[in-house]
């Protein structure tokens, strides 16, 4: 009698076995659309793949400007998107694209770095110049923006075609920084003036300008991301990062899940991990993508990038206002004047 | 009998808790309905402010509008609740200017807003939606066409309010409500004291304590108190009224018993038989009116102890005088007297008395004229019948005679226990007239006394009648 249920109980577990294999055997899929590098953030995927075995992580690197395009367009819809275009991602957002996240991390983050709790800041990107050494031979690197503008006026001839700059018209973040500069001071197109007096060159991201620099064929870029570059400058010796001293921008990745995400379990599971203590400590630790998290210590952190830098540090505003910047008419209207300044030296 | 009928205090808070609840709802409805009010007319005007921060940078180019979209307007539209975020500027066609969310604008709301700023709730990309519009003039130098601004946003800041000015509301109301519960019951207390006051100097007071009450009491408790005071007053009087019949009578009853003591120890003292014999004739006497007496006293204390009258069957008054002076006209104490009856009522005359009642009445009337008037007086009984007002009609019942009469002044007098009208040379015990009034009372009448013509004595009984439909 009792052997008898022994062997039921073992056909049973047996059963139980097999039958949870297959289960086991087929994960969720997880698309998550993204302008980032896929280098840059490695260390967090695999952290995260780590820590969620049964979630297929389909990680894709693409540019702003498509991942923007693939959140109406996709079908279908990917489950995460991330893009460091700040006003094209909150464009989305308040087209109704995202969906809420309700998670101890989400209400824990900081308010300064969410919209409607839809829509999260998760990284804390300084926005640098960086010069190779061969500028510092023949004149003092600029350490802010008006020392930069002395520069630009100064060495017109020795940094003419040397210099370099994000494109605001192929480049979303290129256009946000330089929108966010011109909100600050007017005295921005007096630098884009001088840029075009020195026939700056326009790429479209940060990684085609650091390429530039060690190549020799930029001394100077303005307005890169300071995450790449320091990557970039740790096996680049002759490039040199310098955070501008009088204010410097801050970028954030902003990352929602798709209100029509196929897999939202797993969506969700993704951004609580970004925004957990476990995403944020990989992201302090090991990507140059800086926590926001003020309760995560390492080497990339807000607060010690606000220990170094001091008080200068100004994120752009994660609010409706960013939406201004996405208006057809004023993007217009901020691109012509660009074009005028820049084009000013010529007219004189 | 005392029966418990629930409690004060309980009903008190029944009606106050039926109060609140009825008056509850209807100002928690008014209190939402205006909460809603204040908080779309609060964010309304934030509304109001985007739309004229966009209105003020709208700029003509070329005839055409180009309307460079501030940032502080998204600002003043996303509110601190972080509403999603909708502006349209809209040329003299309705064609969108400059836009940031594909929403189509009814041509009817257009129309309004050309009239004046509108402000609607509508249900857009599946979200309910507060928008805004208001029509812009503006001067350019190759057009003058108007612009509409159009702005909205999502409404959970306009509900958070709505429901944070209710939710202090429904606090306030309900704080309110605890408090004057509270006060409520103090009042009760302290109004209930005067109450607890008069109940112990009640329980203080002595069983044959019939003072007037000494207690100090609201104006809504001084009838209850007169009340108590007009009970005292009147077993204080009855109580009285006792002591002095019981003197009165142990009085009365001395005398004959104290004659029959004298008469029958001078009996004993003689040896002649014919003197026993007159002694024994005297204690006979003597002991038949000393029985009258005490049936007479007895009679009365009966009466006088009675409870109230019950509901007596209606009685044909006329039948039991008639039958009653018949029976007194064949006795011997009639003998030289003229007893008669005045002409009757041809009908039956209903009242509501007990037979035995108006018998013994009647008996004490007449025994009191037979025994008070000289041989050879006319004694007469009769009824008349008066219309009374309001349809109440009465019937007197009098007995008069021609005797010597009672001075008017001795007359109230004579209904007291023991008076005999200053004629104590009779055998009567002074209690006939009492019995008659006590009668009287028990049924509801009024008597009277009053003197027939120049002499005699007239004893008129007014009864109400009853019904006749009542009468058997």
């Amino acid at each position: 009698m009792m052997a008898r249920r022994t062997a039921l109980s073992f056909i049973v577990l047996t059963l139980l076995l097999v039958g949870a294999g297959p289960l086991r055997a087929a994960p969720t899929p997880l698309v998550v659309e993204a302008a980032l590098d896929r280098e840059v953030v490695a260390p967090l995927l695999d952290a995260f793949r780590a820590a969620h075995p049964e979630i297929a992580l389909d990680f894709r690197d693409r540019t702003t400007l498509e991942v923007d395009a693939l959140v109406a367009e996709a079908d279908p819809a990917p489950d995460v998107v991330i893009s460091s275009a700040m006003p094209w991602q909150m464009a989305r957002v308040n087209q109704g694209y995202a969906r809420r996240l309700d998670s101890p991390a989400a209400r824990r983050w900081p308010a300064w770095a969410k919209w409607r709790d839809e829509v999260f800041g998760f990284t804390f990107e300084p926005i640098v110049m960086a010069y190779r050494l061969d500028l510092s031979r023949h004149m003092a690197p600029p350490q802010t923006h008006a020392d930069l503008h002395t520069l630009l006026t100064t060495e017109r001839d020795a940094l003419a075609g040397k210099v370099t700059t994000y494109s605001p018209l192929e480049s979303g973040v290129g256009y946000t920084l330089h929108q966010q500069d011109a909100r600050y001071t007017p005295r921005f197109w007096d630098l884009v003036a001088g840029m075009g007096r020195v026939d700056a060159r326009l790429e479209g991201s940060t990684r085609a300008m650091l390429e530039g620099l060690s190549d020799g064929r930029y001394w100077l870029g303005y307005n890169l991301l300071g995450s790449y570059a320091m990557v970039w400058a740790q096996t680049h010796p002759e490039v040199i990062v310098q955070v501008p001293q009088d204010y410097s921008l801050v970028m954030m990745r902003m990352a929602f899940i798709h209100r029509d995400a196929p897999h939202p379990v797993a969506a969700e599971a993704f951004v609580d991990f970004l925004l957990g203590r476990e995403g944020q400590r990989v992201l302090a630790g090991q990507t140059p993508l800086f926590s926001v998290r003020p309760d995560i210590v390492g080497p990339f952190t807000a607060a010690r990038l606000r220990d170094q830098v001091g008080e200068r540090l100004f994120p752009i505003p994660l609010n409706a206002s960013l939406l201004a910047f996405v208006d057809p008419q004023r993007r217009a209207a901020f691109l012509e004047r660009w074009r005028r300044e820049f084009r000013r030296a010529e007219e004189e | 009998m005392i029966e418990v009928t629930g409690s004060l205090k309980r009903r008190l808070a029944v009606w106050l808790l039926v109060t609140v609840t009825g008056l509850g709802a209807l100002l928690m409805i008014e209190a939402r309905v205006s909460s809603h009010r204040a908080a779309e007319r609060a964010y309304d005007s934030q509304l109001e402010a985007a739309a004229l921060t966009i209105a003020e940078a709208v700029q003509w180019q070329q005839g055409e509008p180009l309307i460079e979209v501030p940032a502080a307007a998204l600002q003043i539209l996303a509110t601190r609740h972080q509403e999603r975020v909708f502006y349209a500027v809209l040329d003299a066609d309705g064609a969108p200017v400059s836009t940031n969310l594909p929403f189509t604008l009814e041509p009817g709301w257009r129309e309004r807003a050309a009239d004046a700023p509108l402000a609607l709730t509508a249900r857009l990309d599946g979200e309910a939606w507060r928008l805004y519009g208001r029509e812009v003039d503006s001067a350019g130098w190759v057009s003058q066409e108007p612009v509409q601004v159009w702005v909205g946003h999502t409404r959970a800041g306009r509900m958070a309010l709505a429901d944070e000015l209710f939710e202090r509301t429904l606090t306030r109301f309900v704080a309110m409500v605890l408090l004057a519960g509270v006060l409520m019951a103090l009042a009760l207390r302290v109004a209930l004291g005067p109450m607890r006051r008069l109940r112990r100097v009640l329980r203080r007071r002595d069983a044959d304590d019939m003072r007037p009450l000494d207690a100090r009491v609201p104006e809504e408790m001084r009838e209850l108190a007169q009340t108590l005071d007009h009970l005292f007053a009147r077993q204080r009087q009855s109580r009285e009224a006792l002591l002095r019949f019981t003197a009165d009578a142990s009085h009365q009853l001395k005398t004959p018993l104290a004659g029959l003591q004298s008469v029958s120890e001078l009996a004993l003292t003689s040896e002649d038989p014919a003197e026993w014999r007159a002694a024994l004739a005297a204690v006979h006497e003597g002991a038949g009116r000393t029985s009258r007496l005490a049936g007479q006293l007895l009679s009365l204390a009966r009466l006088r102890h009675l409870g109230e009258a019950e509901a007596v069957a209606p009685l044909d008054l006329a039948a039991v005088l008639r039958e009653t002076v018949l029976d007194w006209a064949e006795r011997e104490a009639a003998r030289d007297h003229d007893l008669g009856l005045a002409p009757l009522p041809a009908g039956p005359v209903w009242v509501r008395a007990e037979g035995w009642a108006i018998r013994e009445l009647l008996g004490n009337l007449i025994d009191n004229a037979l025994r008070y008037t000289p041989p050879g007086s006319v004694i007469t009984l009769g009824l008349e019948v008066l219309e009374g007002r309001e349809g109440r009609g009465e019937v007197a019942l009098f007995v008069e005679d021609d005797g010597p009469g009672v001075p008017a002044k001795a007359r109230e007098r004579l209904l007291q226990p023991f008076e005999r009208g200053g004629r104590q040379d009779t055998e009567g015990s002074g209690l006939g007239l009492s019995i008659v009034d006590s009668i009287a009372r028990r049924l509801d009448g009024r008597l009277s006394l009053g003197a027939r013509e120049s002499h005699g004595l007239r004893v008129r009984l007014s009864l109400p009648l009853c019904d006749p439909e009542e009468a058997p």
